[in-house]
Protein backbone atom coordinates (compact mmCIF):
# COMPACT_ATOMS: atom_id res chain seq x y z
CA UNK A 1 0.00 0.00 0.00
CA UNK A 2 1.40 3.67 -0.76
CA UNK A 3 -0.28 6.63 0.53
CA UNK A 4 -0.16 8.76 -2.81
CA UNK A 5 -4.06 9.97 -3.46
CA UNK A 6 -5.03 10.66 -6.73
CA UNK A 7 -4.01 14.24 -6.64
CA UNK A 8 -0.29 13.13 -5.85
CA UNK A 9 -0.49 11.43 -9.57
CA UNK A 10 1.97 13.83 -12.07
CA UNK A 11 -0.67 13.00 -14.55
CA UNK A 12 -3.67 14.77 -11.66
CA UNK A 13 -0.93 17.79 -11.52
CA UNK A 14 -0.49 18.71 -15.22
CA UNK A 15 -2.61 22.04 -15.84
CA UNK A 16 -5.37 21.72 -18.14
CA UNK A 17 -6.22 19.16 -20.41
CA UNK A 18 -3.81 16.52 -21.65
CA UNK A 19 -4.76 16.41 -24.98
CA UNK A 20 -3.67 20.28 -25.55
CA UNK A 21 -0.50 19.11 -23.74
CA UNK A 22 0.07 16.44 -26.22
CA UNK A 23 -0.59 19.19 -29.00
CA UNK A 24 1.99 21.50 -27.00
CA UNK A 25 4.40 19.27 -26.72
CA UNK A 26 3.78 17.46 -30.87
CA UNK A 27 4.52 21.51 -32.00
CA UNK A 28 7.22 22.30 -29.57
CA UNK A 29 9.05 19.33 -31.29
CA UNK A 30 8.36 20.60 -34.66
CA UNK A 31 9.65 24.47 -33.87
CA UNK A 32 12.09 22.98 -32.02
CA UNK A 33 13.82 20.57 -34.97
CA UNK A 34 13.23 23.74 -37.38
CA UNK A 35 15.19 26.19 -34.84
CA UNK A 36 17.88 23.55 -34.82
CA UNK A 37 17.90 23.31 -38.35
CA UNK A 38 18.41 26.94 -39.20
CA UNK A 39 21.18 26.76 -36.59
CA UNK A 40 22.73 23.52 -37.80
CA UNK A 41 22.99 25.20 -41.60
CA UNK A 42 24.09 28.55 -40.46
CA UNK A 43 27.12 26.65 -39.54
CA UNK A 44 27.84 26.43 -43.47
CA UNK A 45 27.48 30.41 -43.84
CA UNK A 46 27.57 31.93 -41.00
CA UNK A 47 28.39 35.37 -42.90
CA UNK A 48 25.61 35.03 -45.65
CA UNK A 49 22.96 34.50 -42.59
CA UNK A 50 24.78 37.66 -40.78
CA UNK A 51 23.98 39.92 -44.09
CA UNK A 52 20.74 38.20 -44.83
CA UNK A 53 19.76 38.99 -41.23
CA UNK A 54 20.67 42.43 -41.74
CA UNK A 55 17.69 43.27 -44.45
CA UNK A 56 15.25 42.11 -41.11
CA UNK A 57 13.72 44.68 -39.03
CA UNK A 58 14.83 43.76 -35.56
CA UNK A 59 12.79 47.25 -33.92
CA UNK A 60 9.37 45.66 -35.56
CA UNK A 61 10.24 41.84 -34.58
CA UNK A 62 11.42 43.27 -30.93
CA UNK A 63 7.93 45.22 -30.64
CA UNK A 64 6.17 42.15 -31.55
CA UNK A 65 7.52 40.27 -28.97
CA UNK A 66 6.66 43.04 -26.30
CA UNK A 67 2.81 42.22 -28.31
CA UNK A 68 3.14 38.80 -27.85
CA UNK A 69 4.32 38.24 -24.07
CA UNK A 70 1.78 41.10 -22.83
CA UNK A 71 -1.01 38.74 -24.95
CA UNK A 72 -0.13 35.84 -22.82
CA UNK A 73 -0.33 37.65 -20.00
CA UNK A 74 -3.86 39.05 -20.70
CA UNK A 75 -4.83 35.14 -21.23
CA UNK A 76 -2.80 34.08 -18.29
CA UNK A 77 -5.63 36.82 -16.93
CA UNK A 78 -8.28 35.58 -18.49
CA UNK A 79 -7.60 31.82 -16.90
CA UNK A 80 -7.98 33.47 -13.48
CA UNK A 81 -10.87 35.55 -14.09
CA UNK A 82 -12.61 32.54 -15.24
CA UNK A 83 -11.86 30.28 -12.23
CA UNK A 84 -13.17 33.00 -10.11
CA UNK A 85 -16.50 32.97 -11.58
CA UNK A 86 -16.14 36.03 -13.59
CA UNK A 87 -16.70 35.42 -17.01
CA UNK A 88 -17.75 38.37 -18.16
CA UNK A 89 -13.76 39.66 -17.20
CA UNK A 90 -12.24 36.60 -18.50
CA UNK A 91 -13.83 37.64 -22.05
CA UNK A 92 -13.00 40.96 -21.96
CA UNK A 93 -9.06 39.96 -21.10
CA UNK A 94 -9.59 36.85 -24.17
CA UNK A 95 -10.49 40.25 -26.54
CA UNK A 96 -7.73 41.74 -25.20
CA UNK A 97 -5.27 39.02 -25.85
CA UNK A 98 -6.80 38.27 -29.33
CA UNK A 99 -6.41 42.25 -30.39
CA UNK A 100 -3.06 42.16 -29.76
CA UNK A 101 -2.70 38.45 -31.61
CA UNK A 102 -3.70 40.60 -34.90
CA UNK A 103 -1.84 43.62 -33.85
CA UNK A 104 1.31 41.24 -34.18
CA UNK A 105 -0.44 39.80 -37.70
CA UNK A 106 -0.20 43.57 -38.71
CA UNK A 107 3.09 44.20 -37.92
CA UNK A 108 4.22 40.81 -39.09
CA UNK A 109 2.44 41.79 -42.46
CA UNK A 110 4.22 44.85 -42.69
CA UNK A 111 7.66 42.90 -42.32
CA UNK A 112 6.52 40.68 -45.19
CA UNK A 113 5.21 43.33 -47.42
CA UNK A 114 8.80 45.25 -46.94
CA UNK A 115 10.61 42.19 -48.10
CA UNK A 116 8.64 41.87 -51.14
CA UNK A 117 9.37 45.42 -51.99
CA UNK A 118 13.17 45.01 -51.38
CA UNK A 119 12.39 41.36 -54.14
CA UNK A 120 13.35 39.67 -51.21
CA UNK A 121 10.99 35.93 -51.25
CA UNK A 122 11.72 32.37 -49.87
CA UNK A 123 13.73 31.32 -52.70
CA UNK A 124 16.14 34.31 -52.12
CA UNK A 125 18.38 32.22 -50.26
CA UNK A 126 18.39 29.58 -47.55
CA UNK A 127 18.50 32.41 -44.71
CA UNK A 128 15.19 33.63 -46.03
CA UNK A 129 13.89 30.16 -46.68
CA UNK A 130 13.84 29.62 -43.11
CA UNK A 131 12.63 32.31 -41.94
CA UNK A 132 9.73 32.81 -44.42
CA UNK A 133 8.61 28.88 -43.29
CA UNK A 134 9.67 29.35 -39.59
CA UNK A 135 7.79 32.79 -38.97
CA UNK A 136 4.86 31.78 -41.60
CA UNK A 137 4.30 29.07 -40.07
CA UNK A 138 3.56 30.75 -36.18
CA UNK A 139 2.13 33.06 -38.00
CA UNK A 140 -0.21 30.35 -38.86
CA UNK A 141 -0.40 29.28 -35.17
CA UNK A 142 -1.40 33.03 -34.48
CA UNK A 143 -4.06 32.99 -36.64
CA UNK A 144 -4.98 29.66 -35.19
CA UNK A 145 -4.82 31.44 -32.19
CA UNK A 146 -6.45 33.79 -32.26
CA UNK A 147 -9.55 31.76 -33.83
CA UNK A 148 -9.39 29.26 -30.72
CA UNK A 149 -9.34 32.28 -28.16
CA UNK A 150 -12.62 33.16 -29.91
CA UNK A 151 -14.34 30.12 -29.35
CA UNK A 152 -13.46 29.94 -25.36
CA UNK A 153 -15.18 33.06 -25.45
CA UNK A 154 -18.07 31.74 -26.81
CA UNK A 155 -17.95 28.53 -24.94
CA UNK A 156 -16.57 30.14 -21.73
CA UNK A 157 -15.43 27.75 -19.07
CA UNK A 158 -12.26 27.85 -16.22
CA UNK A 159 -11.73 24.56 -18.49
CA UNK A 160 -12.18 25.43 -21.92
CA UNK A 161 -10.39 28.97 -21.33
CA UNK A 162 -7.16 27.01 -19.61
CA UNK A 163 -7.10 24.98 -23.07
CA UNK A 164 -7.50 27.85 -25.03
CA UNK A 165 -4.62 29.91 -23.09
CA UNK A 166 -2.12 26.91 -23.21
CA UNK A 167 -2.47 26.93 -26.99
CA UNK A 168 -1.95 30.26 -26.78
CA UNK A 169 0.95 30.44 -24.12
CA UNK A 170 2.64 27.75 -26.95
CA UNK A 171 3.25 30.47 -29.61
CA UNK A 172 4.14 32.74 -27.24
CA UNK A 173 6.60 30.08 -26.10
CA UNK A 174 7.71 29.71 -29.73
CA UNK A 175 8.42 33.17 -30.27
CA UNK A 176 10.24 34.40 -27.90
CA UNK A 177 13.09 31.30 -29.33
CA UNK A 178 12.69 32.35 -32.65
CA UNK A 179 12.90 35.73 -32.04
CA UNK A 180 16.33 36.03 -30.39
CA UNK A 181 17.74 33.33 -33.11
CA UNK A 182 16.52 34.47 -36.44
CA UNK A 183 16.87 38.38 -35.95
CA UNK A 184 19.20 39.11 -33.07
CA UNK A 185 22.07 36.12 -33.58
CA UNK A 186 25.28 37.30 -35.56
CA UNK B 1 4.76 47.53 -5.46
CA UNK B 2 1.60 45.55 -4.58
CA UNK B 3 1.01 44.83 -8.26
CA UNK B 4 4.79 42.98 -8.26
CA UNK B 5 3.25 40.52 -5.02
CA UNK B 6 1.35 39.00 -8.16
CA UNK B 7 3.31 36.53 -9.88
CA UNK B 8 1.73 36.85 -12.90
CA UNK B 9 2.34 40.39 -13.40
CA UNK B 10 6.02 39.73 -12.04
CA UNK B 11 6.18 37.39 -15.06
CA UNK B 12 5.09 39.57 -17.18
CA UNK B 13 7.36 42.48 -16.19
CA UNK B 14 10.52 40.14 -16.25
CA UNK B 15 9.50 39.10 -19.97
CA UNK B 16 9.56 42.09 -20.97
CA UNK B 17 12.30 43.00 -19.34
CA UNK B 18 14.47 40.41 -20.78
CA UNK B 19 12.80 40.95 -24.32
CA UNK B 20 14.40 44.86 -23.93
CA UNK B 21 17.61 43.13 -22.50
CA UNK B 22 17.91 40.74 -25.80
CA UNK B 23 16.84 43.89 -28.03
CA UNK B 24 19.23 46.26 -26.59
CA UNK B 25 22.24 43.30 -26.77
CA UNK B 26 21.63 43.29 -30.42
CA UNK B 27 21.65 46.75 -31.09
CA UNK B 28 25.03 47.06 -29.53
CA UNK B 29 26.53 44.12 -30.93
CA UNK B 30 26.92 46.68 -34.26
CA UNK B 31 29.51 48.38 -32.45
CA UNK B 32 31.39 46.01 -31.08
CA UNK B 33 33.44 43.18 -32.93
CA UNK B 34 35.11 39.77 -32.73
CA UNK B 35 34.39 37.87 -29.58
CA UNK B 36 32.45 40.27 -28.50
CA UNK B 37 29.89 39.46 -31.06
CA UNK B 38 29.74 35.76 -29.90
CA UNK B 39 29.33 36.89 -26.00
CA UNK B 40 26.86 38.86 -26.77
CA UNK B 41 25.03 35.92 -29.30
CA UNK B 42 25.24 33.68 -26.33
CA UNK B 43 23.28 35.91 -23.73
CA UNK B 44 21.07 36.09 -26.31
CA UNK B 45 20.29 33.05 -26.17
CA UNK B 46 21.03 32.60 -22.50
CA UNK B 47 17.74 35.32 -22.22
CA UNK B 48 15.42 33.54 -24.35
CA UNK B 49 15.80 30.24 -22.05
CA UNK B 50 15.08 32.46 -19.09
CA UNK B 51 12.00 33.68 -21.40
CA UNK B 52 10.93 30.49 -22.10
CA UNK B 53 11.07 29.02 -18.65
CA UNK B 54 8.98 32.21 -17.20
CA UNK B 55 6.54 31.05 -19.53
CA UNK B 56 6.43 27.08 -18.80
CA UNK B 57 6.30 28.05 -15.42
CA UNK B 58 3.99 31.23 -14.82
CA UNK B 59 2.01 31.62 -17.78
CA UNK B 60 1.25 27.65 -18.43
CA UNK B 61 1.10 27.29 -14.96
CA UNK B 62 3.88 24.42 -14.32
CA UNK B 63 4.80 26.26 -11.17
CA UNK B 64 2.23 24.62 -9.87
CA UNK B 65 2.92 20.80 -11.12
CA UNK B 66 6.53 20.21 -9.78
CA UNK B 67 6.87 16.96 -11.77
CA UNK B 68 6.02 18.02 -14.96
CA UNK B 69 8.23 21.31 -14.09
CA UNK B 70 11.08 19.67 -13.57
CA UNK B 71 10.50 17.92 -16.86
CA UNK B 72 9.99 20.32 -18.93
CA UNK B 73 12.93 22.48 -17.26
CA UNK B 74 15.25 19.71 -17.86
CA UNK B 75 14.60 19.15 -21.95
CA UNK B 76 13.80 22.68 -22.16
CA UNK B 77 17.91 23.49 -20.46
CA UNK B 78 19.52 20.77 -22.60
CA UNK B 79 17.87 22.47 -25.89
CA UNK B 80 18.76 25.87 -25.25
CA UNK B 81 22.87 23.93 -24.36
CA UNK B 82 22.38 22.54 -27.27
CA UNK B 83 21.10 25.74 -29.44
CA UNK B 84 23.92 27.64 -27.70
CA UNK B 85 26.29 24.61 -28.87
CA UNK B 86 25.36 25.64 -32.80
CA UNK B 87 25.89 29.06 -32.22
CA UNK B 88 29.61 28.62 -30.80
CA UNK B 89 30.43 26.33 -33.50
CA UNK B 90 29.71 28.15 -36.39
Amino acid sequence: MTDTTPEDHPLEQLPGDLMMWVLIVSELLVFGAGLAAFLGVRITDPAGFASAQDHLHRAAAGINTLVLVTSGFFAALAVRASEHGRIARARLWLVAASLLGVVFLVIKAFEYLEKARQGIGIDTDTFFTFYYLMTGFHAAHVVAGIFILGLVGIRCTPRTVEVGAAFWHMVDLVWVLLFPAIYLLR
Amino acid sequence: MKLLSDPLMRAWVWLVGLSLGSTVIATSVARIEGLGITLAGAAILVLAWAKARIILSRYLGLAQAPFWHRGFSTVLAIYCAGLLGLYLIA
